[in-house]
């Protein structure tokens, strides 16, 4: 929100334009739930450290303030909680493992779109601007063949800033990483195809129906262990 | 998955550190990059490589749930 003569914009309303808002930034987003306090120290640590940057050369510390302070927002926020989960031993040796790969990165084949909301060749923008109606959502689980061409792979996630995985689809989906180790016989085979799906979308749903159906899908495979990256 | 026989390693950004937590997964390896890029930086295939091959190991190495974080060597 803009300062007009009528309202002046307040630091909270700032701080919270960085998620969802006018100066949406995924990268930033986090500053919506950090207090005004905790908000004011990141600006003033950021700004220091861009000026020692500037004279050491040394851009590490600006990321690294960075880094510290999505990790002090995300500590703060009330998730769902359980006191226990299941654990299943590996019963093979890694060299004789069937693995498979899941992320939430958003990922897809170029021409099998899942059409997110009815809508056909979303933008990454229209994504960002529509994650309220995603987390309302079953999200859609796309198939990606472990030989398809790089660049007929296309990512769009309205959670999370892209950029990084547009470059380099390794970051968060690491299937030329895991087809080297692959071919270096770290483990005996990987599942094809590997899996994708925006991570913004109704957990319930995700919790209760797709995620069981996923399992049945992910077992009739008959693999041996997965590599879940969240994103 | 871990229900139905799976065994599973989850990596992720360490600004997830506790919202994993309270999910009591069982495997969980931490990477100190920022978010969206759990995995390594661009273009870093080494580092990549290297994280990785940390999660494959702690996949068959944890006898009980267990969250770790990678150190870059």
């Amino acid at each position: 929100m803009s300062e007009t003569p009528e309202h002046k914009e307040t630091f909270e309303s700032f701080r919270k334009s960085f998620f969802y808002g006018t100066r949406s930034d995924m990268n930033f987003k986090f500053l919506a739930h950090l207090s005004d306090n905790q908000a004011s120290d990141f600006f003033q640590g950021l700004l220091a450290r861009l000026m020692d940057a500037y004279d050491s050369g040394d851009t590490g510390p600006v990321y690294e303030h960075i880094r510290q302070n999505q990790i002090l927002s995300y500590a703060q926020e009330v998730r769902a909680i359980y006191d226990t989960g299941p654990f299943t031993p590996m019963k093979t040796p890694l060299s004789q493992t069937r693995l498979m790969l899941l992320t939430s990165s958003g990922h897809f084949v170029e021409g099998d779109d899942p059409n997110p909301l009815g809508m056909e060749n979303m933008t990454q923008t229209q994504a960002e601007q529509q994650i309220q109606s995603f987390l309302k959502e079953s999200p859609a689980l796309s198939a990606i063949p472990v030989d398809t061409p790089i660049d007929r792979l296309v990512v769009r996630h309205g959670g999370y800033d892209v950029r990084g995985a547009r470059r380099d689809m390794n970051v968060n989906l690491p299937l030329q990483r895991l087809k080297e180790m692959l071919a270096d016989e770290v483990f005996a085979g990987l599942s094809d195809p590997i899996y994708s799906f925006v991570g913004a979308c109704s957990q319930i749903r995700l919790l209760k129906k797709d995620g069981p159906l996923w399992v049945q899908r992910f077992t009739a495979q008959k693999v041996d262990a997965a590599l879940l990256v969240p994103v | 998955m871990e229900t139905s026989g799976i065994p599973t390693v989850v990596v992720a950004v360490a600004a997830f550190e506790q919202p994993l937590k309270k999910m009591a997964l069982p495997r969980v390896l931490l990477t100190p990059y920022l978010l969206g890029r759990p995995v390594g930086p661009v273009d870093d295939a080494q580092t990549q490589r290297s994280i990785l091959r940390a999660a494959l190991d702690l996949l068959v190495s944890a006898d009980r749930p267990t969250m770790s974080h990678y150190r870059n060597s």
